[in-house]
């Protein structure tokens, strides 16, 4: 491989010029760049989808999410971008995305149960998850605006509302019940997906279930490696259109990864109804018997049956009642008799759904592939990588629908949502707020928090752990009954939120935590005083009071001390949420508030309550943060200029140190963009960091980047020599990869040995062509 | 503890820089940063003087006079960063940085960061017993300037010696380890 040796060493980078963007040299870029697009599509689109929903919301209905329709955000490493973006920039062009994200996260939970012979039906069209599986990806936009009350009586029309369905035990940390239902009923997301591919990780209860800030490090880590390894040219040739100065505001690709599956599978409990189910979706087929018993027996399992859930999940849960018709092989006369019995039974919450029976293959007309889910939990989708990547390039498991299933489908989210869940949802919040919350909050109810507190021997003199006979928390237990008036608060105050109307969760929140705090219900005082940040933080008028922003300090601070340190049940993963949405949110708020937001971020760090791929992402946000503060007048008064610039090289530090080179140029460009030291003086000199020290280090690291970069190219001398001389005794043997990092190589396609002679043989042929492609891989 | 001291001229150029460790409490006077702390101390002044100039040019707390010892103005991590500013809108900044023993988790990340975490840890709030807001710290800290300020100024009075030059001066070396041995 001389040929490769000589380009590096004729022409070495420079590494002192800052102008210079760090990439290795290039030598061609020719035709044999194809075969490399092609290795392994399925998996690409799997990373792509993911990582670059960044700045995009959904589209609310048609249009179904391909590889073609992405942002090309991530795989641009854009040093030209950075390069024309100013500082002053990021202000102007704060966008709301973060303040998306979090209206999309909090939706309402909504449970899906199916009759075997639905199962079945399903199953026959390529669905192992079932019906669950099919619904999943169409709830989280919910076609057409959905308009929603508030408790005023404004009716607000909101293009981006969602619903979130899942299993009914999903997010329920008990692993014997989950793992019996999954192969029982639903058949699969344990069973089949674990099989042959051991996680990493210790093997979680469910799938489903989020919060585990260690999955989620690792599923972030898996798109950077996989960043790490795309050819930057390739991507800019396949989607140069989208390189455009639009992306450059919104945070990294990466960073909205974290925290989208930070909120995404929301693990049940107590302390907050945003998982418990809403509603419940039982579904039956045409080939069910008796269409009425069936439901009912179904219904049945969640109430008295095997999926149960805890005690302390409400059960005023809306039903929702479906009847899967094949349009095929049923008789239509006699499922719309069915229907009609079915409506008789349960009035209108009923749906008749029309799937075709056939399985659709990629090659039909009409195929849709099914859309990707945006908001699987952390687990679930390492799942998913591993299975895309042990697939072959043939066979993508990606199941296929034929159109018309997509319209109908939809047709049915939408009546669900609009014209049940939604009103259902709204008239719970109603009545809970006539019958609950203004007797809290008359004078009866204040006469009795009050003389709960004062009772000689209640309230906060007591230290025994018995409970009171006036308070309703169970302290042994940790929760509240579901009847008890601050647990139906609680709900009335998440169902507010997750209906986006803030101001009245925001006042009910607030009556919460001072209850909580008097029964010493600490995770329920946390949770209620993140909520209250929160949803002060949602609203979108501006906070001018001082007051105000001093007691969102006081509520974060409240809400992180308690869900680190109080009592035995630390749980880190609540007060990084708690963190990084009020980070984010104080960030959005502009310039007098992102101070607050960076100090929030480096609490994170100091809390160590994320690993280090957190760690670099969340030093990169507080430079975000603090370059969203410029500063008045032509001096910049009270800018944070170099504060961002500070943290932007210790991020840069820290990805070095992790060997993304793609995300530290990144970090570094930007650092020195901030220092104003890109730009050239007149005479041609390159301008000097104003220390010494400085410049030192940042060449320093320019040039670990530069190494780590060449490392992962799979630069690699001895190797090479070694496969050189296997090859010269004609043993062209798949060499197995013993190395940790033998999935990146099979990503780059780079595992054949290099020759230099020209084919002799048709056989050699193709190792040469994959020989080709490998050079151009390290060169890219 | 720890110590870098640096002199900022008004084009943020460091004119001066001195490192040294604390000489109170059987303290050798030598400091001990690490070789990456050693890299990191210029950015981190160097940023903290948005801070200064934020609190050089903004509404005064003290009516009427403007001080020019500034007290304790930013953190990073576990430095803190005391100011004064002379007369001519040249700064010194100090970074104090106690002694390692007093820094748990100071390392960071890997699985020890992650595992810490679970335990519930909050590692960031043992801080060891420095204050740097204790009215002994402040006043030794203003004593140490108060004396570098004297030299500078003698130093300064040099008619060779030209704006943004950087002192390289071996007697104000010494008074500043003079003043830093007697007050730090």
């Amino acid at each position: 491989m001389t040929p490769l040796q000589d380009a590096t060493t004729s022409k070495p980078p420079k590494y002192p010029d800052p102008e210079a963007p760090i990439t290795l040299p290039k030598q061609r870029a020719s035709l044999s760049d194809l075969p490399y697009r092609k290795s392994n599509p399925s998996l690409s689109t799997l990373f792509a989808s993911t990582a670059s929903l960044s700045g995009s919301r959904p589209g609310s209905g048609t249009a179904t999410p391909t590889a073609s329709a992405i942002p090309g955000s991530v795989f641009s490493p854009g040093s030209r971008q950075n390069g024309t973006q100013s500082p002053v920039g990021f202000v102007q062009g704060i966008s709301d995305e973060s303040r998306s994200l979090i209206q999309r996260a909090f939706v309402p939970h909504v449970a899906v149960l199916a009759s075997e012979s639905a199962e079945e039906i399903l199953r026959a069209k390529g669905f192992e998850g079932g019906f669950l599986q099919l619904l999943r990806p169409f709830g989280e936009a919910v076609p057409g605006k959905v308009t929603i009350r508030d408790s005023v009586g404004v009716n607000r029309s909101w293009e981006d509302f969602g619903v979130r369905f899942v299993f009914p035990t999903d997010g329920l940390e008990v692993p014997s019940v989950t793992e019996r239902n999954a192969e029982g009923s639903t058949g699969t997301a344990n069973g089949q997906r674990d099989s042959g591919k051991p996680l990493s990780s210790t093997t979680r209860p469910s799938l489903r279930t989020g919060g585990d800030v260690q999955q989620i490090e690792e599923v972030v880590d898996r798109h950077l490696q996989y960043s790490e390894f795309q050819s930057p040219e390739m991507m800019d040739y396949l989607n140069h259109k989208n390189t455009n100065p639009q992306a450059e505001n919104s945070s990294s690709p990466f960073y909205t990864l974290y925290l989208r599956r930070l909120l995404s599978g929301l693990p049940l409990s107590p302390h907050e109804t945003f998982s418990h189910p809403t509603a419940y979706v039982v579904a039956i087929s045409s080939r069910d018997k008796d269409a009425v018993d069936k439901l009912n027996q179904l219904y049945a399992r969640t109430e008295i049956g095997d999926l149960r859930l805890p005690q302390w999940v409400g059960q005023q849960v809306m039903r929702y009642y479906v009847l899967i018709h094949e349009e095929e092989h049923a008789d239509t006369a006699r499922s719309h008799q069915l229907f009609e019995t079915m409506k008789r039974f349960y009035g209108l919450n009923c749906h008749l759904l029309r799937l075709k029976s056939n399985r659709c293959i990629p090659s039909d007309d009409d195929s849709v592939p099914l859309p990707t889910c945006e908001w699987i939990s952390a687990g679930e989708e390492l799942a998913e990588i591993q299975k895309h990547e042990t697939a072959d390039d043939i066979t993508d498991p990606t199941p296929y629908l034929f159109d018309s299933d997509v319209t109908a489908i939809r047709s049915f989210i939408r009546e669900l949502v609009a014209q049940s869940l939604v009103p259902h949802m709204e008239r719970m919040v109603h009545q809970w707020n006539e019958q609950v919350l203004a007797r809290r909050r008359g004078l009866s109810g204040r006469f009795m928090s009050l003389s709960k507190r004062w009772t000689p021997f209640g309230g906060r003199n007591s230290s025994s752990p018995i409970p009171m006979s006036n308070s309703n928390y169970d302290s042994l237990q940790g929760f509240y009954g579901p009847d008890a008036p601050e647990a139906t608060m609680r709900k009335l105050a998440d169902y507010c939120f997750m209906l986006r109307d803030y101001k009245l969760a925001f006042s009910t929140y607030e009556i919460l935590r001072t209850d909580f705090n008097n029964d010493k219900a600490w995770r329920h005082y946390a949770g209620a005083s993140e909520m209250a940040a929160i949803s002060t933080l949602m609203s979108t008028q501006p906070i001018y009071s001082k007051t105000q922003i001093e007691n969102i300090d006081v509520w974060l601070e409240a809400a992180s001390y308690s869900y680190t340190d109080r009592g035995r049940s630390a749980t880190p993963f609540y007060a990084l949420r708690t963190l990084a949405l009020g980070v984010e949110l104080l960030r959005l708020r502009g310039s007098s508030a992102a101070d607050d937001a960076a100090r929030w971020v480096s609490r994170i760090l100091e809390l160590n309550l994320v690993g280090p791929v957190g760690r670099a992402l969340f030093t990169e946000r507080a430079g975000a943060c603090y370059a969203v503060r410029t500063g008045t007048g032509s001096m910049r008064l009270g800018s944070r200029r170099r504060k961002a610039a500070l943290w932007s090289v210790m991020a840069a530090e820290q990805w070095v140190r992790l060997e993304k080179s793609l995300q530290a140029e990144k970090c570094l460009d930007n650092a020195l963009q901030l220092y104003k030291i890109t730009s050239e003086t007149d005479d041609g000199e390159s301008i000097k960091a104003p220390f010494e020290k400085m410049q030192s280090f940042i060449d320093e690291l320019r040039q670990r980047i530069l190494t780590s970069r060449l490392a992962n190219r799979g630069f690699n001398e001895q190797e090479e020599q070694v496969e050189q001389q296997r090859l010269a005794v004609e043993e062209v043997s798949e060499t197995l990869d013993k190395s940790p990092k033998a999935h990146r190589k099979s990503l780059l396609g780079a595992a054949a040995p290099p020759i230099d002679v020209g084919p002799l043989s048709p056989s050699l042929a193709r190792t040469r062509e994959r020989e080709e492609e490998k050079k151009d891989d390290q060169f890219e | 503890m720890s110590y870098y001291f640096c002199i900022i001229g008004t084009k943020d150029n460091p004119l001066f820089e001195h490192e040294f460790g604390t000489s109170r409490s059987g303290g050798d006077g030598v400091s001990r940063f690490s070789q990456s702390d050693r890299s990191l101390n210029p950015f981190i002044i160097h940023s903290s003087l948005d801070i200064v100039e934020e609190v050089q040019w903004g509404p005064s707390s003290t009516s009427g006079s403007a001080p020019m010892y500034l007290k304790h103005i930013d953190k990073y991590a576990h430095n803190y960063i005391s100011c004064w500013i002379t007369g001519g809108n040249v700064k010194f900044l100090l970074l104090t940085r106690p002694s390692d023993a007093a820094l748990p988790g100071a390392v960071g990340g890997g699985a020890g960061g992650v595992r810490g975490s679970l335990a519930g840890g909050r590692g960031g709030m043992l801080q060891g017993t420095y204050n740097p807001t204790s009215p002994a710290t402040e006043e030794a800290v203003k004593n140490f300037f108060f004396d570098v300020y004297d030299a500078w100024v003698k130093t300064i009075m040099n008619p060779f010696y030209g704006l943004d030059d950087r002192v390289t001066s071996p007697v104000f070396r010494q008074r500043v380890a003079t003043a830093a041995k007697k007050y730090l």
